[in-house]
């Protein structure tokens, strides 16, 4: 063999069409063991979403993607970079992936246009004119161009997380995490904020979404995933995940949310 | 020979206000940056870090003032330095304004919601930049209205400091009195200017408390 081919061999496969790739991942909180020997391979433009009971693992699993939580074993790609416990890559991998909270988590001391153009200041030294220019083209991707000298305070729920959504895309990231985007919405914001990651999804953005909104799966999703006690227990097209499931859990917990 | 009390005694006290002002400046602009260090230290990810600063906080915040002023003191006679009554007391104070801001600005830290630090890190904010922009800002509207009211705790602590020798105010009084021997006159108006001194800062604290409580109602 020679020395080329074993460095091609030792070197992370690469293929551009992997957005992300989870292989064996273990996470404990203590004693606790929340993710259980994870394998999950998304690729770039496919949208996950991921179901489940609450404590399954849900937001464990999509906050290990941009390192909120570390692992304790297996390896985690995200476009093709290995994230290395506290190592730089940290820094490189959370400039691609962006992401939404439930609690929206906007900054309450910054206006809507500040709260959007910190990060691309901050972080990849934009102007401020251009960091303006990107937020207000975003603000107005989410329909909100005219919020933008708002606080947060001011702004409805829906609106809020709308903004954060803006604010997210700023960074122009190549992957979006949403942990339960609608659930801390009253019910007549859910749609706008659905409606508006359905236009992300429409554009091709790379997604995991933490969600319960049955409809967006079969509408957006090209896997769903059920996840129980840490571990995936199942993962299918949403056709076949609401029509066919597999395995008894899914059954029951589909029961239950329907 | 004993003086009456009269204008010129009164001058003396007015006069030594000044270096009551200036030490509880130094304390306060010292202890200041001691504090915010040990505030963020007391907050870091890093658990050594974090059990070092806490021990610096119990043992000032376990011992009276006045001991913290003699240590201090005599500790720089032990170490070699010359003693000198101004450092002595102006590093105390320091120390000790360090350990009860960082303690105070520490709770102001930790009430910011945990969702402000992990949003911020997810848009890829660095440590520093997540404390400049996101996490500091928003401390800082909570710590208003504690940092008034420790800020009179330390102007009157500096009171202790006559006891090494600090000529500030209560140092004064005690000059004056131990010339006119009118200790009631005297140190009523040695009282009477703590007062003047303090008793704004008390109302600035009050109207700060009574904002943010109106602010985060909103
Ligand atoms: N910081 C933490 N410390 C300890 N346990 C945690 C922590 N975060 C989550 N857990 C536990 O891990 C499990 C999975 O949590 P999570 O991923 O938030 O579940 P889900 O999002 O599916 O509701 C839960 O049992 C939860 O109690
Ligand atoms: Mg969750």
């Amino acid at each position: 063999m020679t020395t080329t081919s074993e460095t091609a061999a030792e070197a992370p496969r690469k293929t551009l069409e992997t957005a992300v790739r989870m292989e064996a991942v273990n996470k404990w909180y203590g004693a606790f063991q929340a993710l259980k020997n994870v394998d999950l391979e998304v690729r770039s433009g496919e949208r996950i979403v991921v179901c489940g009971p609450s404590g399954s693992g849900k937001s464990t699993l999509i906050r290990c993607i941009n390192q909120l939580e570390a692992i304790q074993s297996g390896r985690i790609f995200v476009d093709g970079i290995e994230l290395t416990a506290g190592g730089k890559n940290v820094d490189a991998i959370r400039r691609e992936v962006g992401m939404v909270f439930q609690q929206f988590n906007l900054f309450p001391h910054m206006t809507v246009l500040e709260n959007c153009t910190l990060a691309p200041m901050k972080v990849r030294g934009e102007t401020r004119d251009a960091a303006e220019a990107t937020a207000r083209k975003y603000l107005a991707r989410v329909h909100i161009p005219e919020q933008a000298d708002k606080y947060p305070a001011q702004l409805s729920g829906g609106q809020q997380q709308r903004v954060a959504i803006a604010r997210a895309l700023c960074m122009n990231p190549k992957i979006m995490l949403f942990d339960e985007p609608t659930s801390a919405l009253d019910p007549e914001m859910v749609k706008e904020v659905l409606d508006t990651m359905i236009d992300l999804a429409d554009g091709g953005m790379t997604m995991l979404v933490v969600t319960h909104e049955m409809g967006f799966a079969r509408r957006v999703a090209d896997r769903v995933i059920f996840m129980d006690r840490g571990e995936i227990v199942e993962m299918a097209p949403p056709d076949r995940f609401f029509d066919d499931p597999q395995h008894e859990r899914t059954r029951t917990f589909l029961g239950q949310i329907a | 020979m004993i003086r009456t009390f009269g204008w010129n005694e009164f001058l003396f006290i007015l006069m030594a206000i000044r270096w009551t002002i200036a030490l509880s400046a130094i304390a306060f602009i010292g202890g200041g940056i001691g504090g915010l260090a040990i505030a963020l230290a007391r907050t870091s990810g890093d658990k050594v870090v974090r059990q070092a600063t806490a021990g610096f906080i119990r043992v000032f915040q376990g011992t009276p003032l006045l001991l913290q002023l003699f240590l201090v003191y005599f500790g720089m006679a032990v170490v070699g330095a010359a003693i000198n009554p101004w450092i002595a007391a102006a590093l105390a104070l320091t120390l000790h304004a360090s350990a009860f801001l960082g303690e105070i600005w520490r709770g102001c830290i930790e009430a910011v919601p945990l969702g402000q630090n992990e949003a911020a890190t997810a848009l890829g904010l660095k440590w520093a930049s997540r404390q400049r922009w996101i996490i500091l800002p928003q401390a800082a509207r909570i710590a208003v209205a504690p940092t008034v009211g420790f800020l009179v705790q330390l102007i009157k602590g500096t009171s202790l400091a006559a006891i090494i020798g600090f000529t500030e105010l209560t140092r004064a009084g005690q000059i004056i009195n131990n010339a006119t021997f009118e200790p009631f006159t005297v140190f009523s108006i040695v009282a009477g200017l703590y007062f003047v001194l303090c008793w704004p800062l008390s109302l600035l604290a009050r109207q700060a408390e009574i904002r943010f409580a109106r602010a985060s109602a909103r």
